[in-house]
């Protein structure tokens, strides 16, 4: 292994690593409420409001990630809308992450008993302050392993935004693996990078859970 | 006038009738229990008085007002307190924590003041150990009893009690229905669904006795429990003394 080229292309690799930080935050954070909101919206007794939302959770998880990507960056401009590959990718990126999020949020909540929702009303609660304070707590622990996954997986997937000319982590090493030919340091170095954010995850998840867990 | 009126209740699950033609008040301070077997309708009757089911057809009066549950009147539902068979106690919340919920968000009540009064309450229900603990570190009769100090702390002007004892070790049901009685002597209104014969036979004002959906006799709990007009009621109760 060539050790000098590691510490040349180190700094551009980890340049890239910040945007994919970048990417996954934002993923997570508009993921998480579209999947809470979507979430709560499967589970209603409206009609039209469940086949929205199931229309919407069942054509994001049905197809790849990378051809949504595809249609937002290089569909959407021939309808009139053109987003930067940035836009384009956390718009991609979201949808997809909410739609995994509202099938973990839809179950946690179903797994909760139906004692709690009554206990709920019969104290006057109201829909909202039931959800808010009484059940959606109740679901953090039980969704802290699933929400753990998705998180670890979406920060994963954000490579593939590399395929629409967002510079990040797996962009810069196909650039550096470009200019250099040494293929197994860098894919070694970026490997070990990615490895270090989802274990920093795993590590953030778990203590989480242990924290969520002094009620039971 | 009768704090709790219930006109015509009638209520049907696919084909089978679960409340027919029910006609029940009760007045300030009055104490009605209501016995009978397993599948009566006795619960289902209880949980229609605060809507968490709805009734075919029927109505329901608190203080004298008509309640539409349809437009969603919850200040007459919160005048109506509920103690399940299963305490349902909200387990990421301690005792104070469970007690304190419905006044501070619901009411929108000042914390300073329902803590105080939520302390109060749990030690009247004789917690005051307790009240920092999470419910999975409680018994069941404590479980239920933190669930009674819940159901006070509304203020409400009855408790529906939908058998309290139930799901309690034998050695646990005694200090939940000591909690109860010492709330009737208070003059609480309530409604108490229980299979406890000897103590609903101590508390009662009245006692209904239903079957297959139908009040089959009501009466004061002396004539009840001694010589009842129906002889289906004699079989019962000599099955479950």
């Amino acid at each position: 292994m060539d050790f000098s080229i590691i510490n040349r292309t180190l700094p551009i690799l980890l340049k890239g690593s910040l945007m994919t930080i970048e990417l996954t935050v934002f993923t997570i954070v508009l993921g998480s409420i579209l999947g809470i909101s979507v979430g709560l919206l499967k589970l209603s007794k409206n009609k039209v409001i469940y086949f929205i939302s199931s229309l919407y959770t069942w054509m994001f998880r049905g197809t790849p990630l990378l051809l949504q990507l595809f249609f937002f960056y290089y569909g959407l401009p021939n309808l009139g809308l053109n987003l930067s590959p940035m836009n384009a990718a956390i718009l991609g990126l979201s949808l997809n992450c909410g739609a995994y999020m509202a099938e973990i949020v839809r179950g946690g909540i179903l797994s909760i008993d139906k004692g709690q929702f009554e206990a709920a009303k019969a104290l006057g609660f109201n829909y909202i302050q039931t959800m808010l304070k009484i059940i959606l707590p109740q679901t953090y622990r039980r969704l802290i392993p699933p929400i753990g996954n998705q998180f670890i997986s979406m920060l994963k997937d954000t490579s593939l935004v590399s395929s629409i000319a967002m510079v990040e982590l797996m962009r810069s090493a196909q650039q550096m693996y470009a200019t250099t030919f040494k293929p197994i340091e860098i894919f070694f170095v970026t490997g070990c990078i990615y490895l270090l954010m989802t274990t920093v995850f795993t590590a953030f998840f778990s203590v989480l859970e242990k924290r969520l867990s002094i009620y039971e | 006038m009768n704090l709790i009126e219930v006109k015509n209740a009638n209520k049907k699950y696919n084909n089978s009738v679960v409340l027919n033609d029910i006609n029940i008040d009760v007045k300030k301070g009055e104490v009605l229990v209501i016995i009978g077997p397993s599948g009566s309708g006795k619960s289902t009757f209880l949980r229609c008085i605060n809507n968490l089911e709805s009734l075919d057809c029927g109505d329901v009066y608190i203080n004298g007002e008509k309640v539409n549950f349809k437009n969603n009147n919850s200040k007459s539902v919160t005048n109506v307190g509920m103690v399940f068979q299963n305490f349902n106690l909200f387990p990421h919340m301690t005792a104070l924590q469970n007690v304190m919920a419905a006044p501070v968000i619901v009411k929108k009540e000042k914390k300073e003041e329902v803590k105080e009064r939520a302390i109060n309450l749990l030690e009247k229900v004789g917690l005051k150990d307790k009240i920092n603990c999470y419910p999975s570190k409680l018994s069941g009769g404590q479980k239920q009893r933190v669930a009674i100090a819940r159901a006070l702390a509304m203020n409400p002007d009855i408790i529906l009690f939908d058998e309290p004892t139930s799901a309690l070790d034998p050695e646990l049901v005694g200090e939940v229905l000591n909690v109860i009685k010492e709330l009737a002597k208070e003059g609480m209104t309530m409604i108490v669904v229980t299979h406890e014969m000897g103590f609903a036979r101590e508390i009662a004002d009245r006692v209904i006795f239903m079957e297959d959906g139908k009040i089959l006799e009501e009466d004061i709990p002396e004539i009840i429990f001694s010589r009842p007009k129906h002889l289906r009621i004699k079989q019962f109760l000599q099955k479950v003394i």
